[in-house]
């Protein structure tokens, strides 16, 4: 697992009062002095090139910022940083001498997240909200929409609840269409701002040409769903916001994460789904991570992914017949029937896919996902064992 | 000739709605005929007489099943009429047109 | 956690009774009851629950509430949506009724080379003139066609046997064609053939103009034959060769057959069934036993020849049940209409179980004389005397004559199964349909007393064979959840 964020090692010619700032990674020591002057270089060697604002290194490439030290800010990073590549972006806190990685060139499915602030207090919140004010988070998220390449697959909006920034977050989306034209968005949200008429209308005159919302649905039992997500009425404003969005012609997916309390009800939820919002665009069903929230949940969450094989599959079986397109997340292939498999993606994730010591032999090593590394440290399935294909 | 077979039904306990819905179902097994009285209903069952007991015995029973459900039915219609003139309002309203409205299946 | 709350907190308040929402219940055995909301979802009910549901004893909580509420048979005050989503999909069922009249059959010629017994309209006769559609009425034909307001039309030839007249199809697909281009509907055409007379010429017309067959297969060769005598009583084996040649030249996925079950058919079902899998077809429609051409009968002889039916159909349906457990694909039409409608909010375009009745506002028959049908059993009603369905003529009336005529409008109002006895009230009501016609001809009027009705009967028995058949065996509910979607 990639560790995004961290603190320098050591951190020079950047004193604490110093503002935050938003720099591009590079490892080209050619970069024209007019681009070098905003850019943060990666030393690793000891030629290091003038006209940089800032010169990192990682740990055991320390020594080569010796030659500049004094003349420009120098910061050593950790090791565990050592996925930084050229094109990057991160962003420099000298306040606690912090960096964080905001965007990276090699990744699939950048994630920017847009607050902690969340209406929601789910059982197994990989992101535990925090009620801080963050509008400096979006002073930060619109600054770095400029400099993100124009070549960018995918952006990921994220939070906490990305929607309570209101028309800010609508104006960002109208913001990454107009400098990002062929990005593709996707916005993690409970929905429940989208029963909003105006502010939904709002989201559709964008008219963006490739949006998607991500809501959680976790019941088709209203009480078990508010359950889950700690919250009196979500149920209720989060299918209205999601017909406010289909009624407009916006894409949406549903998203349930399974678990002990969501999955014996899965199959009537995908009934529910097929009699009910059979205009989604699609549906994920996704495997527990174990972070967050979830670690202390253990007891509530917890049930081995094997164990519902059928209760999935019927899920599955049900979505599939209502033809509503459907993926499964995070499950290993071993824990998951034959049917389920060919619905199965491998983790949308490309951070490091892990594997134990008994997947070595599998066939399906390669199609599979593997697992969070969180998964192997905490809690897997007891069944995990290497599938033959004869 | 025919098989008579008389029924008394309490009109405190099932309306003359029910009890004609009731008797319409079992048309296909007897023929019907009613004189009411006070709060008493005089139900006559009519059968053909090459009907045997069993048969008749089972139209009986058929008869006042379908009696309690009568009065099923008028308790839910009576509770849901508002609801239901709400949905239909709704169904067939002409804010939101038919096209703008996310249709299942498209 | 402490933060975390309870479930039970976020239940409704004990002091809160929950609502009915609207819905209709018939007994689906004798301890059980179909339960069907305004949007035609069902669930099943055992009597004591179903007293407790409307006496309000049902208890919070309990898996049957869980699911009333969540099905929409009930609401409190965690949900405030259902009211939204049941209009919703109300409004869905309902959404291609301005869309009248999507099929237009024209009956191109009487003549027929066939002399099937239970044929009531085909004429052996050398006489052309007598007997076929003149282009002229053809014209006046698509100036009704074009009339109707539905984006896909579709445009049926039937007979006698259609292709003795192949002359004037070809013309009718030429001019609708050449309309269509300014009109720009989905503009599809089927010939209802016996196949026996297809030609390659006239085969590879139907495959330039992507036009769809339509053939009879009663079933094997001994079945078939009895039921379709021709002169050198070979009409299985020219089926067969037609249908090969057909799908060569037109495509395989554009020849379909029906069959027409008669007496004799009854005992055959797998017989019938095997015949369509040898032949590779993807399905059956398993029909009814047709009243038309029969001697009026007693209700006793109604009654068994309905009972014999619905075991010829249970065991064709639990046949092909059976193939698709061992891997084979094979779908029962009947059953996959009225299963849409059961777990859909959609509807298949089938014009024979429907409310509104489909006469006219789904199909109108446009006869070789220029006479106008509600349907096609209408114009074989005539044929046999009664012209109460006759809605006119294209050589006299202009459409609106025609579509706005009381002979149309008054059955299709009076039997809506939404306002008459017995339907109003029937669970079933929204997999059910209203045939005036069928009504009219057994019984005398169009809505015919429903506890007498073999239609009814029939009816109500594949709905609760169907329901119960999901109930116990999940493997046929994935199936029919399959066929339903298709």
């Amino acid at each position: 697992m990639l560790a995004l964020s961290g603190k320098f090692e050591e951190l020079r010619g950047l004193p604490e009062g110093s503002p935050r700032e938003l720099l591009r990674v590079t490892t080209n020591r050619d970069t024209p002095k007019v681009l070098a002057r905003a850019a943060a270089y990666l030393c690793d060697t000891a030629d290091v090139p003038s006209g940089f604002r800032v010169y990192l290194a990682l740990e055991h490439n320390r020594r080569h910022l010796d030659e500049i030290s004094g003349k420009a800010p120098t910061a050593v990073l950790p090791a565990s940083a050592s996925f930084l590549r050229d094109g990057d972006i991160i962003r420099l806190s000298p306040r606690n001498a912090s960096y964080r990685v905001l965007f990276r060139v090699h990744s699939n499915h950048n994630g920017l997240l847009l607050t902690e602030r969340c209406n929601h207090y789910c059982l197994m919140c990989s992101q535990p909200p925090r009620d801080v004010n963050d509008d400096w988070v979006m002073d930060d998220v619109e600054r770095l929409i400029p400099m993100l390449p124009i070549t960018t697959r995918q952006l990921g909006f994220t939070g906490g609840e990305p929607t309570l920034h209101g028309e800010r977050f609508v104006d960002l989306l109208a913001l990454t269409k107009r400098l990002l034209p062929r990005t593709a968005i996707h916005v993690l949200s409970n929905g429940r701002r989208f029963a909003d008429t105006r502010f939904v209308e709002g989201y559709a005159a964008i008219q963006h040409p490739d949006l998607m919302v991500g809501i959680p649905l976790y019941s088709d039992d209203p009480v078990r769903h508010n359950y889950v997500v700690q919250a009196d009425n979500a149920f209720d404003e989060t299918i209205r916001g999601i017909l406010n969005l289909k009624r407009l012609k916006q894409r949406v997916e549903l998203r349930v994460v399974l678990h002990r309390q969501t999955i014996d009800r899965l199959p009537k939820l995908a009934e529910y789904i097929g009699r009910n919002l059979l205009f989604v665009d699609q549906v994920a069903l996704m495997g527990l991570e174990i972070t967050g929230f979830t670690r202390g949940n253990l007891e509530k969450l917890w049930i081995d992914p094997y164990d519902y094989r059928s209760t999935l599959e019927s899920a599955v079986d049900i979505l599939a017949g209502y033809r509503v397109p459907t993926a499964v997340y995070n499950h290993q292939l071993c824990v998951v029937t034959d049917r389920v498999r060919p619905f199965c993606v491998q983790s949308i994730s490309d951070w490091k896919n892990e594997y134990l010591p008994v997947c070595a032999t599998c066939d399906l090593r390669a199609q599979c996902g593997g697992f969070f590394s969180s998964g192997v440290r905490y809690r897997h399935s007891d069944h995990i064992r290497p599938v033959v294909t004869t | 000739m025919s098989i008579e077979k008389k029924i008394d039904v309490d009109l405190s306990s099932f309306n003359l709605d029910a009890i004609k819905r009731a008797a319409y179902r079992c048309s296909n097994r007897f023929a019907f005929d009613m004189v009411i009285a006070a709060q008493t209903a005089s139900c006559t069952l009519i059968f053909d007489d090459d009907k045997s007991s069993d048969f008749v015995e089972l139209a009986i029973s058929v008869f006042r099943k379908e009696l309690l459900d009568q009065d099923l039915r008028q308790s839910i219609r009576a509770e849901t009429e508002n609801v239901r003139n709400v949905i239909l309002a709704h169904a067939f309203s002409l804010t939101g047109l038919l096209k703008d409205e996310p249709v299942q299946g498209d | 956690m402490s933060r975390f709350k309870a479930i039970e907190e976020y239940e409704a308040p004990r002091a809160d009774a929950y609502r009915l929402l609207p819905f209709r219940f018939t007994a689906l055995d004798d301890s059980s009851y179909v339960l069907t909301n305004i949007a035609g979802e069902h669930l099943v009910l055992s009597n004591e629950s179903l007293r407790a549901l409307v006496r309000h004893n049902l208890p919070r909580g309990s898996p049957e509430f869980v699911e009333l509420r969540a099905r929409h048979f009930l609401q409190d005050s965690v949900d405030s949506v259902a009211v939204d989503l049941l209009a919703l999909k109300l409004r869905t069922r309902y959404r291609r009724l301005p869309e009248f009249t999507a099929l237009h059959i024209f009956v191109v010629t009487l003549r027929c080379e066939h002399s099937c017994p239970y044929c009531q309209v085909s004429r052996q006769t050398e006489d052309v003139a007598a007997f076929d559609m003149t282009p002229e009425t053809a014209d006046k034909a698509l100036d009704f066609v074009f009339r109707s307001p539905a984006a896909a039309i579709k445009i049926e030839f039937q007979g006698g046997e259609p292709l003795l007249n192949f002359g004037l199809i070809r013309y009718v697909v030429e001019q609708a064609e050449k309309r269509n281009a300014s009109e720009k509907r989905d503009l599809r055409f089927v010939i209802a053939t016996n196949l026996a007379l297809a030609t390659r010429e006239i085969l590879s017309f139907c495959a330039a103009h992507s036009i769809d067959i339509s053939t009879s297969l009663d079933g094997p060769e001994d079945l078939h034959n009895k039921n379709r005598p021709r002169p050198g009583r070979n009409s299985h084996q020219k089926a067969v060769e037609g249908i090969q040649l057909a799908r060569e030249i037109v495509g395989r996925e554009r020849v379909s057959a029906l069959m027409t079950t008669t007496s004799k058919s009854l005992d055959r079902v797998r017989d019938i069934i095997d015949e369509y899998l040898r032949l590779e077809f993807p399905g059956i429609f398993l029909r009814p036993l047709s009243p038309y051409g029969f001697a009026v009968k007693t209700n006793a002889i109604a009654a068994y020849t309905t009972a014999r039916w619905l075991e010829f159909y249970k065991e064709g349906l639990e046949y092909i049940l059976h193939l698709n457990q061992v891997g084979v694909r094979f779908r029962e039409f009947y059953a996959s209409v009225i299963l849409k409608k059961m777990l859909t909010s959609d509807e298949s375009g089938f014009v024979d179980l429907v409310s509104p009745a489909g006469i006219g506002i789904k199909a109108l028959v446009y006869n070789y004389d220029g006479a106008v049908y509600a349907s096609d059993e209408s114009r074989m009603l005539a044929e046999m005397g009664d012209y109460t369905f006759r809605l006119g003529s294209l050589e006299t009336d202009s459409y609106e004559d025609v579509m706005l005529s009381d002979r149309l409008l008054d059955p299709i109002e009076e039997s809506m199964t939404t306002s008459v006895p017995m339907c109003n009230e029937c669970a079933f009501e929204p997999f059910c349909g209203a045939d005036p016609v069928f009504h009219h001809t057994a019984y005398g009027d169009v809505v015919g007393r429903k506890p007498e009705s073999a239609f009814c009967a029939r009816n109500m028995a594949i709905f609760r064979y169907l329901i119960a058949k999901m109930r116990d065996d999940s493997g046929a509910r994935r199936l029919f959840l399959n066929w339903a979607n298709q």
